[in-house]
């Protein structure tokens, strides 16, 4: 911190990323994806999801953690607790859950942006409280905090669904793994589990956060443009894919308990 | 004496968890007078170290350290600067040290810890003062633009000798780090050229800089270790200096030169034949560190 405030002349600013954007805009004049032939930029298909890869175990001084990898989303997640709640707050029969969100400064193309954590924080804590057995640790807080490493697209349908087996590592009871998925409507196509620059230019982007063996639906996000048949066709989209995720967590989960500890 | 006596008296019918949690440091002298520590190292090796670079895409250097559990990821990122008056022909460096929530449980979220802004000030210190990078290398036109490095070291994970963690990080960091090639506009501004745009209408400006690395000159590494009596421990887990409290951390760069000695008082008053045996310990795990980051980079070169 003191060497930051000492040298730095006020005048900074980051070339390459502005500049990029605004290249971007002027090709974005004719969008690419009004074509019929139009490939996503990582070369997936529209409902093909980034390989994911999930590991538990990241931090050994937390009760349990998890780390995310999707593509260029790279999310870290330690679980805290259960312990004692802050000194001011109320008795309550039940346990908090008390959630974080952070970004680091080189999460994003620009450096130190990433001021919406706060409503991700309290999006997360939406999101997992319907599936954590509250009732199971009285009078106790567990702390959720998330640290998104990189910033690739789709950070919190990433960060709730490594929340979630970061709990599960920590083996505080939950009704079932939360698994959490996006997608995004360009123009008459629907794209899951969008990057960064689908993002950037999407008409409307739907979240569903679920518990797949229960087949129950914590928290549905909806934003933009929608028409009701693309609702369905696209929640539809975001359940299958949150089964699979669901699985591929599970099976993570399994990896972990048989192979040797330590 | 008295808490040795009962201990004593304890260990027969206790478990050694139990044991371990109750008489920390009764525990840890059993291990050392048999020179040996619980995780089975000697007490003069160092954990297992590994260095990952290009750890994060949207930074322009960026290194993964881990020395046992603990594990650093630092990121550089470049801006262009008007370089202050003082040294016109100069870019500078900015150093941050942070440790997020994420890395130990005795960090609250919007309570910087106390330690991150000492390692922080430690951490600009070693880097500035020990000349591994040329400031000069930094300028693009003198008086009017240079670069600005801001490096940014995140702890992810806290399992003691941090500084020693994050100064690997950063140095693997900058060993990273590829410059943007700049050009200047009509205007007079400096901006990035990425391939693509040198086909497009922004020909006409004259490209001043390629892409291209940093020559790093008497790279730093740190070895921090524990005094305890008659003991130094090298490399010390969380839990070892959260018992035994006196701890020193010597900076040698690649020539064996002294770069920072720093030795924040504790419980024990360090004999200089004790401090010459820390320096000499820094000196072989400086030879360790810097096959482990040219292994990096070589791995790094192949890809």
């Amino acid at each position: 911190m003191a060497g930051k405030s000492s040298s730095i002349a006020p005048t900074t600013y980051s070339p390459s990323p502005t500049l990029k954007v605004k290249k971007k805009q002027q090709q974005q004049q004719q969008p690419i994806f009004k074509d019929v032939d139009w490939v996503r930029p990582d070369g997936r298909s529209f409902q093909h999801c980034r390989p994911a890869f999930l590991r538990t175990g990241a931090v050994n001084s937390a009760s349990g953690s998890a780390y995310a990898e999707f593509g260029n989303t790279k999310v870290i997640v330690s679980v805290f607790g259960p312990r004692e709640s802050k000194k001011a707050m109320m008795f309550s029969d039940i346990g908090r859950l008390n959630c974080n969100v952070s970004y680091t400064t080189f999460a994003s193309s620009i450096r130190g942006q990433g001021s919406e954590h706060k409503e991700f924080s309290s999006m997360l804590h939406k999101a997992l409280e319907g599936a954590v057995m509250l009732e199971s640790f009285p009078k106790t807080t567990v702390d959720v905090f998330a640290l998104v490493l990189e910033s690739g697209g789709s950070d919190l349908p990433v960060v709730i669904s490594c929340a979630s087996l970061a709990l599960a590592d920590a083996g505080i009871m939950m009704f079932d793994l939360v698994t959490s998925v996006s997608v995004s409507c360009l123009g008459t196509n629907l794209v899951i589990d969008p990057i960064t620059e689908e993002e950037s230019y999407q008409d409307g982007s739907l979240m569903i956060t679920s518990m797949p063996s229960r087949n129950e639906v914590t928290q549905l996000t909806l934003s933009g443009d929608w028409s009701t048949p693309k609702i369905h066709e696209a929640m539809q989209l975001c359940l299958d894919a949150c089964l699979k995720l669901g699985e591929i967590m599970r099976s993570c989960l399994r990896e972990a308990t048989s192979a040797p500890h330590e | 004496m008295g808490l040795q006596h009962t201990s004593g008296d304890l260990v027969g019918n206790m478990e050694v968890d139990a044991f371990r949690r109750l008489f920390p440091l009764p525990f840890f002298e059993r291990y050392l007078l048999e020179s040996i520590r619980p995780d089975a190292r000697p007490l003069s090796s160092a954990r297992d170290t590994t260095v990952a670079l290009g750890a994060v895409a949207s930074a322009d250097g960026s290194a993964l350290a881990k020395i046992g559990y603990t594990t650093m990821l630092a990121a550089i990122k470049m801006e262009v600067m008007t370089p202050s008056l003082g040294s016109p022909d100069e870019g500078g460096i900015a150093v941050d040290f942070h440790m997020p929530p994420v890395c130990s449980p005795l960090i609250k979220p919007g309570w910087p810890a106390e330690a991150a802004s000492v390692l922080s000030k430690q951490l600009t210190d070693v880097i500035i003062s020990s000349g591994m990078v040329n400031l000069k290398e930094l300028s693009l036109i003198p008086g009017k633009a240079a670069w600005m490095a801001y490096l940014d070291v995140y702890c992810l994970n806290a399992d003691g000798a941090i500084f020693d963690a994050a100064l690997l990080s950063a140095v693997s960091a900058f060993s990273h780090l590829h410059i943007p090639a700049v050009s200047v506009t009509e205007d007079g501004r400096v901006v990035a050229v990425s391939g693509e745009l040198v086909e497009g209408n922004l020909v006409k400006e004259t490209p001043i800089k390629s892409m291209r690395k940093l020559t790093l000159s008497c790279i730093p590494f740190s070895l921090t270790c524990l005094l305890h009596k008659k003991y130094i421990l090298a490399d010390p887990t969380a839990e070892e200096e959260s018992i035994m409290e006196t701890h020193v951390t010597v900076v040698l760069d690649l020539s064996g030169r002294l770069v920072s000695f720093y030795k924040p008082g504790g419980p024990v008053h360090a004999h200089t034949s004790a401090l010459q045996d820390c320096v000499a310990l820094t000196r072989q795990r400086v030879k360790e560190l810097q096959k482990i980051l040219n292994e990096a980079i070589a791995d790094m070169d192949l890809d």
